[in-house]
């Protein structure tokens, strides 16, 4: 087996579903040979064991000769063997070739959706994300897992059909031409089942996210008392998926009988021919006991062959999907000649807004509309093309995306914390080795040692998904701590105490201070108690640097910042 | 830190298994001879070509040949119908049982206290919610039935065997012993390294699920290597996962595999000795052994199924589990005299000897605005709730006009007081279904009527849909404040007299949070209100300001009076507002 998942994925050829399938395949050809043999081998090492049935019956038993009976037993039993390892060969190819493909697959998009950023969740929703590489690109390597079986089913139909043949030719014939009218027939059945499945799938998505719903909402129920109604709802839900559920019965059942008639009409012929024939003296008994095993043999060619329809389709449609994401790109982009770094302490420059932020000064940024500050937060992280944003003498669109977020940390208004480990989280960058001190600091400085506290483990506790074990103002300073970790030479704070109480926020401002001396800090807010501790205040409207000065310089001279600041209270 | 909710023992599991099927027993048995029927008439086969045999050996006409693969033909159409019927009723009744049990582990879920889900942590519960009733759906629509019908068919074909020559039906239990042996080894093994698998790929969905929704944080704090590393880390332990159980495959498919064939070989052998010995006929052998070869399918179906039952299992035993939880609160039906709100030496844990709250008393007066300030971790947020009545006390009462909030059955509780905090949680569905949940009887009138009491008509109107607009998870976003609109005309729609507002407005941008604070006074007009507030404004407004430190009430009074005072109060409020 080989060891996954890949070091390095590849570059996918993404012009079309078909190419890029094509692309994986080409990376696994050995794989996929070995399948093939082995599910051959396997397959028709079935298809013969009715001959050998026959053969048994016939030369053994009929004819009364214990020698022959024992030497086809073993025969039998030779082939048994034969299907056993083959079988489990094949089946540890298939998997390996399932998952060979999968991986890449899930490797490739996942990749690219952790490269992207931001810009992948404006073109998909997060579920569709999650989606196409756990559902679709495992689903599509469905179509490799298969190569196997099929290859096995198609020699094996085509050894029993010319086995017949050489028996009788229109026996030969009812079986050559009847299996693959057989696997469009079952095609017909199939697909009004998948239609009804898919809808299915659908109610039952909408329950599970109700589901959901009923354990991060419970709060939310407990405090309005809605629990009654939500239920009714829940059960309303759950009737139209049993609904669903009946109605995938109907072509589910039509299937299943199918899949007992279909092949059933082939044994009746084939055993009907068989004993005509018999009779007439063209073929022995044992030969007909064969027929019969050959009629109930080909029932797994035809499955298999319906099977591997549903999959091929499947991964084109998983493909397709997956090209989708990977046809996203980057809002940022990289300059194609990075220009060299500025010189520490190097003043930053909005010239759009006229925001200059001065080396080592804690600097206040407040905006009547969050939008505003939000977009001036952007340019400064360099989020989008960069432009008007200069360190020092060199444009931000001139350096790489790398120098400037090693640089310039922007910590936007709801930061994800992700899970893991808290110690990784908080430094996930793995700047500090062993020591917790400067942690259990940064942790200081967010107020947020009552969190650590709180948990048994403290650093190694482990942190849920996204955080949401914490409540918003505990999340909120952890991902301070977080941002200070960074150890930026310009951190940019968008709100970064706007769920926490007066307290603690006062607390905060007055050790954020302490702890970025030296450093340069910008903090995009309206708290009077944060704007209290910073050395110079800009005031934004549409857009523009309208006023600066200290807080209390602009509470005695701009009407409009103290209105901001104090949300219009006249106090 | 988390403790898990509970998980049903053996007992327990097969206990509820019976009671459910006592519930459905005739639908159950009909299913079974439904089932039982089709494969007596799949059955008909080897014997009638062990007849053909037979009658081609001694000699025979064509008619004879014809009637008898005309039976075959009948019986393949027979059993095809009973196929179709049998099928069809154990869908139709596994739909039907699979809803009753979700339903009713919801009703559960609902009752459940709100203390042991938040000591569990919500993650254990939405895990029971989503995943586990996602794995018992495979288990009850697919497995349950697919096992009876393998178990009913491979029986039945044993019988029939048997009743054909029970002296050369012998050598079917010639591949049991091997069977036994080696499918008890996979089952001990197959379970844990299912659940391995499943958990892998629940865990990379949650890391693709953050990177894409934290897309942002991932470009600002430049961890884009470091979440591909992520996504690799996972892959790569779902991938150990996938070579356990391919190892437990590869033991166990081949020896599995062969104990099929092993006693048709046997079959063959001892009945060519039978025949020889005037024992048995050519035709039963034949028979005899089509049967042994027919036998591999229902057994290779009955056992491939059992570790997915094993799964289902212990999904199932995490559902029942939930039974277990000892309800927090019993209605009584003393009815409140009036709207007077009392709390007297409330003291309250999480965990066991860890008081948050160290005996608070505080009266409300029918009408008045208190707001609870202190800082974080001080117990505001746990007084709110023991004030709505959403946690029993440990020590001490909450009363309503004379009565324990928790002696209130829930609907009525809701009449008393409600409690809005500043979680957010838009629920799946249409912005209608989403208000109604406070009054499942409200009006259309009355639900335009309650978001203009909290001025989000402007944007309601604008919607796709308007009250019909699916919102929530997957639906139309609603922003924030759209979002915190939601839950006021939630309140409105309630109606109680007592409003416990936890931070309602704290996550908001200052802009949103001002239009907002005019939607909140509408709705706080007339009402006996518990702000426990971030921003002291807030405070300021109040009629009373009650200053909460280490679980205690530390200062209580007007706004004036608390500056006079000159105690912590009045130390943040200057701050606050910048005259030092």
């Amino acid at each position: 087996m080989i060891k996954l998942p890949f070091t390095d994925p590849g570059r996918p050829d993404t012009r079309s579903p078909v190419r890029f399938l094509l692309w994986v395949a080409r990376h696994q050809v050995s794989t996929l040979l070995a399948g093939v043999f082995f599910g051959v081998i396997w397959m028709v090492s079935q298809a013969l064991m009715p001959a050998a049935i026959g053969r048994a019956i016939q030369n053994g038993i009929v004819a009364d000769d214990n020698e022959a009976l024992a030497e086809w037993a073993l025969i039998l039993l030779g082939l048994g063997a034969t299907t056993a390892a083959a079988g489990v060969m094949r089946h540890r190819c298939a998997v390996s070739n399932w998952l060979q493909a999968s991986f890449r697959m899930a490797q490739v998009v996942g990749h690219h959706a952790a490269r992207t950023g931001p810009a992948i969740k404006k073109k998909h929703s997060t579920g569709e994300v999650v989606a196409t590489i756990t559902n679709d690109a495992m689903r599509a390597g469905g179509a490799f897992d298969i190569t196997a079986r099929l290859a096995g089913a198609i020699v094996s139909y085509f050894v029993v059909a010319i086995i017949l043949l050489r028996a009788s030719v229109p026996l030969g014939l009812v079986v050559l031409i009847g299996v693959p009218i057989l696997v469009l027939l079952m095609g017909f059945v199939i697909r009004p089942l998948q239609t009804r499945q898919a809808e299915q799938r659908e109610e039952v998505g909408k329950l599970t996210a109700l589901g959901a719903d009923t354990a991060s909402g419970l709060r939310v129920l407990r405090g309005i008392g809605g629990e009654g109604a939500f239920f009714l709802r829940y059960q309303d839900r759950s009737q139209e998926v049993r609904q669903a559920g009946v109605r995938v019965a109907l072509p589910q059942s039509t299937l299943d009988a199918a899949q007992v008639f279909i092949p059933g009409v082939f044994v009746v012929l084939v055993t009907w021919l068989g004993a005509r024939f018999a009779l007439d003296g063209k073929i022995d008994t044992g030969d007909l006991v064969a027929f019969y095993g050959y009629a109930a043999f080909l029932v797994l060619p035809l499955r298999t062959a319906a099977e591997a329809v549903d999959k091929i389709t499947r991964s084109f449609v998983g493909a397709k999907r997956m090209i989708g994401i990977l046809e996203v790109e980057r809002d940022a982009k990289e300059p194609a000649r990075p220009a060299s770094d500025p010189p520490a302490l190097s003043t930053l420059v909005d010239n759009v807004s006229g925001l200059v932020v001065e080396p080592g000064k804690m600097i206040g940024l407040v905006s009547s509309l969050p939008d505003e500050a939000a977009r001036i937060a952007d340019r400064l992280g360099r989020f989008g093309d960069g432009d008007g944003v200069v360190l020092g003498d060199v444009p931000l669109a001139d350096l790489s995306t790398d120098t400037i977020r090693r640089r310039i940390v922007v910590s936007e208004a709801d930061p994800v914390l992700f899970s893991g480990e808290l110690r990784r989280e908080l430094d996930p960058w793995g700047r500090i080795d062993g020591d917790d001190q400067e942690i259990h600091t940064a942790i200081e400085v967010a107020n947020a040692e009552d969190v650590i506290e709180a948990l048994p483990e403290g650093l190694d506790a482990f942190v849920d998904e996204r955080g949401r074990s914490f409540s918003g103002g505990q999340r909120q300073r952890l991902v301070l701590a977080r941002a200070l970790l960074s150890e930026a030479e310009v951190l940019v704070l968008v709100e970064p105490t706007s769920a926490v109480d007066a307290h603690t926020e006062a607390r905060i401002a007055r050790r954020l201070r302490e702890a970025r001396q030296g450093k340069t800090t910008v903090v995009i807010t309206a708290s009077p108690l944060m704007l209290d501790q910073t050395d110079h205040v800009f005031f934004v409207q549409d857009g523009r640097v309208v006023a600066q000065g200290t807080h209390r310089e602009l509470l005695k001279t701009s009407r409009s910042y103290t209105w901001t600041v104090t949300r219009g209270e006249d106090l | 830190m988390n403790e898990l909710l509970p998980i049903a023992d053996g007992p327990e599991i097969r206990g509820q298994a019976r009671r459910l099927g006592r519930h459905h027993r005739r639908a159950l048995l009909g299913m079974v001879g439904l089932h039982a029927a089709a494969a007596t008439a799949g059955l008909a086969g080897p014997p009638l070509l062990g007849a053909l045999v037979q009658s081609v050996q001694d000699g025979t006409t064509r008619a004879h040949i014809d009637k008898i693969i005309g039976l075959l033909a009948v019986f393949l159409v027979v059993e095809t119908i009973l196929t179709w019927f049998a099928r069809r009723a154990s869908f139709v009744l596994s739909e039907k049982m699979f809803a009753e049990l979700r339903e009713d582990f919801m009703r559960r879920v609902l009752g459940l206290p709100l203390s042991t889900v938040e000591r569990a942590g919500t993650g254990d519960l939405v895990s029971r919610t989503t995943a586990d009733v996602d794995a018992l759906a495979r288990t009850v629509r697919f497995a349950v039935p697919e096992t009876l019908i393998a178990a009913i068919t491979t029986v039945l074909t044993v019988a029939a065997a048997v009743w054909v020559n029970p002296l050369a039906a012998l050598p079917c239990i010639a591949g049991v012993p091997v069977l036994i042996v080696s499918t008890r080894w996979y089952l001990k093994r197959a379970p844990a390294g299912y659940l391995w698998e499943r958990a892998s790929y629940a865990r990379l969905a949650g890391t693709v699920s953050e990177t894409v929704e934290g897309g942002r944080t991932v470009e600002a704090l430049n961890l884009r290597e470091e979440r591909v590393k992520r996504i690799d880390d996972d892959l790569d332990n779902a991938y150990n996962a996938e070579m356990r159980t391919l190892f437990l495959r590869t033991v166990w498919f081949p020896t599995a595999e062969f104990a099929y064939v092993l006693p048709v070989a046997a079959a063959l052998a001892w009945g060519g000795y039978l025949v020889s010995q005037g024992q048995a006929t050519i035709g039963e052998v034949t028979a005899v052994a089509l049967y042994v070869v027919k036998l591999a399918d229902p057994v290779d179906r009955l056992i491939s199924w059992l570790d997915e039952i094993q799964v289902g299992a212990t999904s199932f035993a995490r559902l029942v589990g939930i039974v277990r939880v000892p309800p927090d609160r019993e209605a009584k039906d003393d009815e409140p005299e009036d709207e007077r709100m009392r709390a007297e030496d409330v003291r309250y844990a999480y965990y066991a000897d860890r008081d948050v709250l160290h005996g608070i008393d505080l009266d409300l007066e029918p009408g008045e605005r208190v707001a609870v300030v202190g800082p974080s971790g001080a117990g505001k947020s746990t007084l709110g709730r023991l004030l709505a009545g959403i946690h029993p006390p440990r020590i001490g009462l909450v009363e309503v006009g004379g009565v324990r909030l928790v002696d209130l059955p829930l609907d009525t509780l809701r009449k008393e007081v409600a409690l809005v905090t500043q979680e957010q949680h838009v629920f799946v569905g249409t912005l209608a279904e989403n208000l109604r949940l406070a009054r499942p009887d409200a009006s259309d009138e009355q639900l335009v009527d309650a978001l203009g009491a909290v001025d989000a008509l402007e944007w309601v109107q604008v919607l796709p849909e308007r009250l019909n607009t699916v919102v929530g998870a997957g639906g139309h976003a609603l922003t924030p404040a759209q979002a915190q609109q939601v839950a006021l005309a939630r309140l409105v729609l309630a109606d109680p007299h007592t409003l416990v507002l936890d931070e309602a407005t704290s996550l908001l941008d200052p802009r949103a949070a001002r239009h907002l604070e005019r939607s909140l006074a509408s709705v706080l007009e007339g009402r006996t209100v518990v702000a426990i507030a971030h921003r002291l404004h807030t405070a300021h407004d109040a009629d009373r300001v009650a200053v909460v430190e280490e679980g205690l009430l530390a200062e209580v009074g007007t706004h004036d009076e608390l500056v006079e005072e000159g105690g912590s109060y009045a130390a943040l409020w200057d701050s606050w507002h910048g005259d030092r």
